[in-house]
């Protein structure tokens, strides 16, 4: 039977442990000179994602601006985690957001509820919905994590020729 | 029979079926899948096998010269759909040659259609799809232009066409023609170019067009109500029953995100069979309607204002019990068995009132059936299925495919069959004589007659029924000496009577004393009220003459039936009980209204206002009373005049029973949650009642339904345990029969 350690001797003990590995690495580090970095200043700087890192979602368009997506509801049946809402309506003429006869009038993901597996993607026919590296999604308020198909369709200025064309699309398959 | 067997072998496996009978239909007996598109077995073979994925091979056995007796292969696959089984065939579905066929056929198909399965409403529940990927290529060889039209051509205010889609299987074409009747669809042009269409200038008026939606193997045939609303896995679904007409179809209520989305067909061989009406099917929008009350409004001056169920209850019990026995109820004729059931409790035990009363407007004080023989059997409703088998029908006033549409169809489905004839009476000019879904052209005898003229032809029948053979003993002086004139007097359907009256001893000759001869009396026909009189002491007359009948006034909406039953009326308590001491009916409660001898009255699921027969009369009495209670929806004209509205749960709000035109308790079941403030309608009723003192204790619907099934004889076969999904008729269940 072991005799118990006096508080100095049980408190002392792995701290003295502790930092003998720190005087290890010290000790190898001086040895060897080496200037090899493990961390990084985040968010002064940023590492370099992984070409296939699967993040927040955006809605792209075509380069004519139209919408991409045809509101076929394929992503939100592929979704395991049922976190995509999707309501179509029809096109006409006068107002037209995809080619074709339909579009999206409401697409919704639940980022709360989403585990970013990609399957929306691979789901889509028309490769509307993609997910994209920005993985900074933190909020303040749940209700801010419902993002409404204005937050994920991307932006009219991230294309090469801004000017969207409507109604001129032919009624395409 | 025996006899009739035939001996096969599908896949190696030997059984034995009718002779005659479709390959197809033998491979499913034993759970082989034939795939097919244009196949159906409601629909016509004639017209059929061709959309040709059906295949398969066949070996019939051939008697050799020397006489022996081997398996000759037919040297190509054939239509399992229009094979009749014989004697000694071997069929085989899955041999190479079957496979590579079938995804030729898949191919052929897929040439001209443009797979835009993702923007497709039919997506998801396709035939064509399922088959391609079960049985198709798995990608394509045709790279040169496809076939292209103008998307969603409407056809008519429901229906879209997509002839881009479509395969040419001709199921909607027979169906117009074969179930409906009304033969509006058909191919125009040959080959690559054929396409449905309706003729030129035409809609697609007919009033079971929704059917075809369901009925086509692709995207073509489209509901523009369901146009984009949804993909078939958004969907959620749930047993159901129409609330559109007093026929009770079977439907799966389709819903989203506690929304109504569509109506489509549930299979009940004793009611529907598979279809609706288009009625139905595009009518329950009103269940997800922007008009729809959430929360109880009690009137003050001349606004109402949004009060909590506790003062909306509290207000509307204080008036009840001061009213106590000149308090009166009306209508109920869309509320559910339990609703009636604990309203008729409240105002019959607690309020100690008997003037209740579902029949307002266009219909009679006379008992629903006037049949023959004794007892509550005889008394029931004709079923169904019994139309089919009449010999003679006759249509007094109705509009049949409009009023009775599932009637309409077993009619119809007995005049294909070759043994039912039908006679139409109508007035001139009746909307039965313009519409294509109409008994009209195929009625063997038409009488037509003027404006309120259908006692007259009443009487002439009679007339000629007691010159040709009827028994008149029992007729009463007076009224064979009318007849008598009648018959004598000149008029344009002195002939059609007559002939009408022949078709009626012609019909009964040959039955046995079954029921063979039906008098359904429509709505046009219900403002006289003298007619039932007439038409039952022809009845009898008939029956003495050895012709026996049922005349029948069928309940029209969707649980008029129920309220019969249970006794909404002011001379029988549920199941039909003479009540004690009777009370007044529709009008005489109106009346009283007017007059101040009526201190409360409730109306239910009505708008009185305008569904009355005699509206202004009963906006006058409505406004003259002096406490209005009405439950209902929506805020209808008859509700705006209410000092307290109460909101109530719509048929996808919860559990409950409706009782159809034949009789039968069908169970609909909660789809998705009530609006927050909105109650069911026996709830509500046991609550006053509480308030008034007495308990009326019930826990669910169910609880009620066992109560009505314990209590009223009439409906001892109809309770919870017994209904299943497809209900129980009381009338069978009356008379011992098990499954009807």
């Amino acid at each position: 039977m072991a005799r118990p350690m006096s508080p100095i001797t049980e408190s002392l003990t792995p701290i003295a442990k502790g930092l003998a590995v720190t005087l290890r690495h010290l000790v190898t580090m001086l040895r060897t000179r080496s200037k090899a970095k493990f961390t990084v200043e985040y968010p002064e700087e940023r590492r370099e994602q992984y070409p296939r890192t699967r993040w927040r979602h955006y809605l792209t368009r075509y380069e004519n601006g139209l919408e991409k997506c045809i509101g076929c509801s394929l992503c939100a049946g592929a979704c395991p985690a049922r976190c995509i809402y999707v309501e179509a309506a029809d096109n006409t003429d006068t107002e037209r957001y995809s080619p074709g006869e339909r579009y999206a009038i409401r697409y919704e993901i639940n980022m709360l509820r989403c585990v970013f597996c990609g399957y929306c993607q691979e789901a889509c026919p028309t490769g509307a919905i993609v997910l994209r590296k920005e993985f900074e999604l933190a909020d303040y308020d749940r209700s801010d994590f419902l993002y409404t198909k204005q937050m994920l369709l991307e932006p009219m200025s991230v294309l090469v020729r801004p000017k969207p064309k409507p109604s001129v699309q032919p009624e395409a398959a | 029979m025996a006899s009739d067997l035939v001996n096969i072998t599908i896949n190696g496996t030997p059984l034995q079926v009718p002779a005659g009978e479709m390959i197809i239909e033998s491979a499913r007996r034993i759970g082989v899948e034939i795939p097919h598109f244009c196949y159906h077995p409601r629909l016509s073979k004639e017209a059929g096998a061709n959309c040709r994925m059906c295949l398969v091979e066949v070996a019939s056995p051939r008697k050799n010269p020397d006489g022996s007796v081997t398996l000759a292969k037919m040297p190509k696959p054939q239509t399992s759909c229009s094979l009749p089984a014989g004697e000694g065939m071997v069929i085989e579905t899955e041999t190479p040659a079957i496979i590579e066929a079938r995804r030729g056929i898949l191919e052929f198909l897929l040439i001209n259609h443009p797979l835009d399965c993702p923007i497709c409403d039919r997506g998801g529940e396709c035939p064509l799809q399922n088959n391609t990927l079960h049985y198709g290529p798995p990608t394509t060889r045709y790279v040169e232009e496809k076939r292209h039209l103008p998307k969603a051509f409407p056809l008519s205010e429901h229906v879209v066409l997509d002839r881009e889609r479509c395969i040419h299987c001709a199921r909607c074409t027979r169906f117009a023609e074969d179930i409906a009747g009304d033969a509006q669809l058909g191919f125009l042009k040959r080959g690559a170019d054929m396409e449905v269409s309706v003729r030129t200038g035409e809609q697609f008026t007919s009033l079971f067009s929704g059917n075809t939606i369901e009925l086509c193997p692709v995207g073509a045939l489209l509901s523009r109500s369901y146009r984009f609303r949804g993909r078939p896995w958004d969907l959620m679904t749930q047993k159901s029953i129409c609330t559109e007409c007093s026929n009770g179809c079977n439907i799966k209520l389709d819903h989203r995100a506690g929304r109504f989305v569509r109506v489509n067909a549930r299979l009940n061989e004793d009611v529907n069979e598979e279809w609706t009406c288009d009625r139905g099917k595009f009518g329950m929008d009103y269940l997800s309607g922007p008009d729809r009350l959430t929360t109880p409004l009690v009137r003050r001056g001349n606004r109402f204002e949004a009060v909590g169920w506790d003062e909306a209850i509290r207000r509307v019990a204080e008036e009840l019990g001061q009213a106590g026995r000149k308090s009166a109820f009306l209508g109920g004729i869309r509320s559910s068995n339990e609703d009636l059931f604990v309203m008729q409790r409240l105002f019959r035990e607690v309020l100690g009132s008997s003037d209740l009363d579902h029949r307002v407007g266009p219909s009679f004080d006379a008992e629903p059936v006037i049949g023959v023989g004794q007892g509550q059997v005889a008394r029931a409703p004709m079923s169904l299925v019994e139309l089919e088998g009449l010999s003679l029908f006759i249509s007094f006033g109705c509009d049949m495919a409009w009023e009775q549409p599932m009637a309409y169809l077993r009619v119809r489905k007995g005049w294909r069959r070759g043994a039912l004839t039908i006679a139409s009476v109508a007035r001139h000019g009746t909307a039965e004589d313009e519409r294509p879904s109409s008994l009209a052209p195929i009625s063997a005898v038409r009488v037509r007659h003027d404006e309120g003229g259908e006692l007259q032809v009443a009487l002439r029948l009679l007339g000629e029924v007691l010159r040709q053979g009827g028994d008149g003993t029992a007729v009463p002086a007076e009224l064979a000496a009318k007849a008598e004139s009648a018959v004598t007097e000149q008029g344009a359907d002195a002939e059609a009577v007559r002939r009408l009256a022949l078709t009626l001893f012609e019909a009964g000759k040959g039955a046995s004393d079954g029921r063979s001869v039906a008098v359904w009396i429509g709505e046009a026909a219900r403002t006289n009220r003298q007619l039932p009189d007439i038409l039952q002491t022809l009845s009898a007359a008939l029956s003495a003459a050895g012709v026996h009948g049922v005349v029948q006034v069928p309940a029209m909406e969707v649980n008029e039936q129920g309220a019969r039953d249970l006794g909404i009326a002011p001379t029988w308590l549920p199941g039909y009980e003479q009540a004690d001491p009777a009370g007044r009916n529709s009008a005489e409660i109106l009346a009283a209204v007017a007059q101040g001898d009526i201190a409360a009255l409730w109306i239910s699921g009505l708008d009185l206002a305008t569904r009355y027969s005699d509206p202004a009369a009963a906006v006058r009495a409505l406004e003259s009373c002096p406490f209005l209670v009405v439950t209902d929806l929506s805020l209808t004209k008859t509700a705006q005049m209410a000092d307290v509205v109460l909101p109530v749960t719509s048929v996808a709000e919860r559990n409950g029973t409706y009782t159809n035109v034949e009789g039968r308790v069908q169970r609909f079941w909660k789809a998705y949650d009530p609006p927050a403030g909105v109650r069911q309608e026996w709830r509500i009723a046991a609550q006053i009642a509480a308030r008034l003192g007495t308990e009326i204790h019930y826990a669910s619907s169910r609880e009620v339904l066992a109560d009505i099934a314990a209590r009223v004889p009439l409906y001892a076969g109809c309770g919870p345990d017994a209904l299943g999904d497809g209900g129980v008729r009381w009338a069978s269940a009356l008379a011992g029969e098990v499954g009807r």
